[in-house]
């Protein structure tokens, strides 16, 4: 059974605005599924609606195995949820927090304290758990959020765009917990708007744009659909006129400014760095500089549909690699 | 954990929730013990003279002002109940509620109820001011109906402005929570007998049903409890407790769609 | 001059805007004051029958004034509110900026203050008109109660701004709310100062705007007289004085911490 099916999933605010316009989509047990998009996708309409937040206005979900128009509270006891706004009292501390969480999930008290004092170590807040939570940085926020929805063990988890405006340390924090969670046999279900976080953590990523599903795959299979890397070659000026020659026997080449700067397709990927690099000095061409450059998420999303995804808007990820003229 | 007693400690942690604003920021009880306070010593410092008409039912215009006071305490408290529900659902605290498998109800009522709690200062504000300015004792009997009333009341105001909350979703609703505890409170037999109301305050006072609750308060402060007195004030509240408490659970049900 | 003067106007016709702009800020001026008129001419109405109330056509004639005087003391407050809320936001920086006198800053949110104040007092005098109240002073009484209530936010306002220009927060101003009741409580705004009870009769009689409240009153109740406007004018000179005093104290305050 897949711990999220989707079919035709729509949802109609008023005004007649179309925010979720008939998506489908599967997550299957353990997985975790990055949902990306540009803002205003529909990314966190779907969330909402998955978590029963909101009623889907067409098509139907299942979570865990529940309706979540029909069975809405079978559903809540599956799910955790951690929002894209930290929705936490300032005036409790982390600790207080949890063990009110704890009660709200219907957990004992004994069982919920020792809950409590297990994640907030966990999240690691030990150090913080009686301070008050409007004292918590935007970091201590995220992971108290994440614990809280933790506390009853849920099957699948809902993160929506946990680490935005964090820290590369926080974000850092925030992926390894949803590695080890998804390694305890979490599902995580993930929006996000940050590429390398698809890219980083996700089995599998769906991409939505206006609403409806643009593509769905692997991260991997996603990316070698627009292409293979591509190596940027930039020479010192000077005789140049034989540099397309050499490099065509590697791949297809594109050449920028006349004699200086070629793109070129690594048929044989990043190993064939290192054969260009002595092609090109046997020829007697200095190279001012080289840059490796992958397939991005990105480039998926704008041979899909011709745009970029907001907040990225670099295409493709570079290794430069400063290679020195002889 | 059985459904009654998720559904009774729910109600508690939302109580004992509701305690930290006025324990963990400071000065925060105050505009709610200082309204009422004032209200019930300018009143009686610029109305007292009323009590020379003939037809009222007391000498003492603080005895009679005073219930009037507790009553606007708990409504208050109620209002800020809704207030305050329409800030956690700003903030997205609200959704955290939402989340939980807990029944609505029990949330609801942990929510309510703990405008109880938040009335529970500025009464006792309230009647330890006008008891030392010389209003009448209401005896043991007559303090305890009097709060009681006054309680659920708070326990009404609450439901209604929660509700009103789920409606509108937004701070701009504030001002109508307050506003409608206020006529609900002094749209009564608040500043005088119902003889002695002029024009238009007298058709309004007969028929608002709170005036049956400010004179079930009242009772023991000017003359003396008795059934008669009480079991009006009784029926009232719990009719307006019903219909304010559906209003606001229809507004949770409502909610997400 | 003139240029200082189009500064005033131009500020004051800011704050006039932003406060019709968003009705929400106008609420608070005009409803709850209104609520209350309602509430205490139908409930203390019979106190017309009092030995020693004045010969009046209608107890609503006789709150009217009470009605503007709230309206026109928290019309100031809100002016107060507003200027901190600049404090706050920084635009009142901008305004040090540019060339314009240092006072022009108060004078302008006062300015818009001062066209509150008669709004307050048309919107009162058009209720009370609805009501079955009249002025007895006539067309020129009318002029003389909407005159003394943008002049009564004026003065008020002085303090209130003396307040923000001070604190530099919102909040603190707001704090003035509670105080705007306990000044009108203790004073013959709601009732005549003779028939209320001690200790509030005693303050009352020294209360200001229990002058103001006669100024107000005066043109409504018993037509004009020069007794009345006197005492209505010192209740504003003494206001005033102390509102133009620690805004001046207030204004010098603030450019040394800027």
């Amino acid at each position: 059974m897949a711990a999220i099916e989707v079919q035709g999933l729509e949802r109609e605010f008023k005004g007649g605005v179309k925010a979720v316009q008939g998506i489908d989509l599967a997550v299957g047990e353990g997985e975790i599924y990055a949902f990306l998009g540009p803002n205003g996708a529909g990314k966190t309409t779907t969330v909402r609606m998955l978590t029963t937040l909101l009623r889907p206005t067409g098509g139907r979900a299942l979570v865990a195995g529940h309706d979540v128009a029909k069975e809405a509270a079978a559903v809540r006891r599956q799910i955790g949820v951690a929002l894209q706004e930290a929705a936490l009292d300032p005036l409790m501390s982390g600790h207080e927090l949890m063990r009110l969480q704890a009660t709200l999930h219907g957990l004992p008290r004994a069982e919920g304290r020792r809950r409590a004092d297990a994640l907030v170590e966990r999240v690691g807040l030990g150090y913080a758990k009686d301070r008050r939570v409007g004292t918590y940085s935007g970091g201590m926020r995220r992971r108290l959020d994440l614990g809280m929805a933790l506390v009853h063990e849920p099957r699948v988890l809902f993160l929506d765009e946990p680490t935005t405006g964090l820290d590369p340390s926080s974000r850092a924090a925030i992926w390894d917990e949803v590695r080890r969670l998804n390694d305890e046999g979490t599902t995580v279900f993930l929006t996000t708007q940050y590429l390398e976080e698809a890219d980083q953590l996700a089995d599998r990523v769906g991409i939505i744009d206006d609403g409806r599903m643009a593509i769905e795959g692997t991260p991997a299979a996603l990316k070698a659909q627009v292409g293979q890397p591509h190596l940027d070659v930039c020479l010192t000026d000077g005789a140049n006129d034989h540099a397309e020659g050499v490099l065509a026997r590697f791949g297809e080449v594109r050449p920028g400014i006349e004699g200086v700067h070629f793109q070129v397709t690594l048929a044989g990927g990043a190993g064939d760095i290192a054969p260009v690099v002595r092609a090109l000095d046997e020829a007697g061409l200095a190279v001012a500089q080289l840059n490796l450059v992958n397939p991005t998420l990105d480039d998926v999303f704008l041979a899909e549909t011709g745009r970029h995804l907001e907040g990225d808007q670099d295409t493709g990820e570079v290794a430069a690699l400063s290679v020195e003229s002889g | 954990m059985s459904a009654l007693a998720l559904e009774l400690s729910t109600i508690g942690v939302l109580m004992r929730r509701a305690l930290n604003e006025i324990l963990r920021v400071p000065g925060a009880a105050i505009p709610g013990i200082l309204a009422p306070s004032l209200f019930m010593l300018g009143l009686t410092g610029a109305f007292g003279a009323l009590t020379e008409l003939t037809g009222f039912s007391t000498e003492s215009y603080i005895s009679f002002i005073l219930p009037v006071s507790l009553m606007q305490a708990a409504g208050f408290a109620g209002a800020a109940t809704g207030v305050n529900t329409v800030r956690d659902i700003e903030l997205g605290w609200f959704d955290r509620l939402y989340l939980a498998p807990t029944p609505r109800p029990a949330l609801l009522a942990g929510i309510v109820l703990s405008a109880g709690f938040r009335a529970l200062l500025p009464m006792t504000a309230v009647l330890t001011i006008g008891l030392l300015l010389g209003a009448q004792w209401p005896g043991v009997s007559g303090l305890l109906i009097a709060v009681l009333l006054a309680l659920t009341f708070s326990a009404v105001s609450a439901s209604w402005t929660v509700g009103l909350a789920l409606r509108f979703r937004t701070q701009a609703a504030a001002p109508l929570m307050q506003a409608s505890m206020f006529m609900a409170v002094l749209f009564t037999t608040s500043y005088a007998p119902l003889e002695l109301l002029t024009g238009w305050l007298q058709t309004v006072a007969s028929i608002n049903p709170v005036t049956q609750v400010v004179e079930g308060v009242r009772q023991g402060f000017v003359e003396g409890v008795s059934f008669t007195g009480t079991w009006p004030a009784l029926v009232v509240l719990a009719v307006l407790l019903g219909l304010t408490f559906a209003f606001a659970l229809r507004g949770l049900a409502k909610t997400g769609r | 001059m003139r240029a200082e003067l189009r500064a005033i106007g131009a500020l004051g016709l800011r704050s006039i805007r932003n406060t019709f702009r968003y009705p929400r800020y106008l609420g608070p001026i005009l409803v709850f004051p209104t609520l209350f008129l309602a509430v205490n001419t139908g409930g203390a109405g019979g106190a017309i029958d009092l030995p020693g109330f004045p010969e009046v056509h209608g107890f609503l004639d006789f709150q009217l004034a009470a009605g503007i005087l709230q309206a026109s003391l928290l019309a100031a407050v809100m002016g107060g509110t507003g200027l901190a809320l600049d404090i706050e936001l920084g635009f009142t920086d901008r305004l040090l900026a540019a060339p314009i006198r240092r006072p022009t800053i108060v004078l302008g949110r006062l300015a818009a203050t001062f066209v509150l104040g008669m709004f307050a007092a048309v919107w009162f005098l058009a209720i009370g008109f609805a009501f079955g109240a009249i002025v007895k002073g006539g067309v020129l009484g009318v002029i003389f109660v909407i005159l003394f209530g943008g002049l009564t936010a004026t003065a008020f306002g002085g303090i209130a701004s003396a307040i923000a220009l001070k604190s530099g927060t919102a909040s603190v101003v707001q704090g003035m709310f509670p105080l705007v009741f306990v000044i009108l409580f203790v004073s013959s705004a709601f009732f005549p100062a003779e028939l209320m009870q001690e200790p509030s009769q005693t303050i009352a009689h020294y209360n200001p705007v229990s002058l103001v409240a006669a100024g107000i009153r005066g043109p409504v109740v018993f037509g004009l007289s020069a007794s009345d406007t006197l005492d209505g004018l010192l209740g504003l000179a003494i206001i005033g004085g102390l509102g133009f005093v620690l805004s001046a104290w207030g204004l010098r305050a603030r450019l040394r911490a800027s």
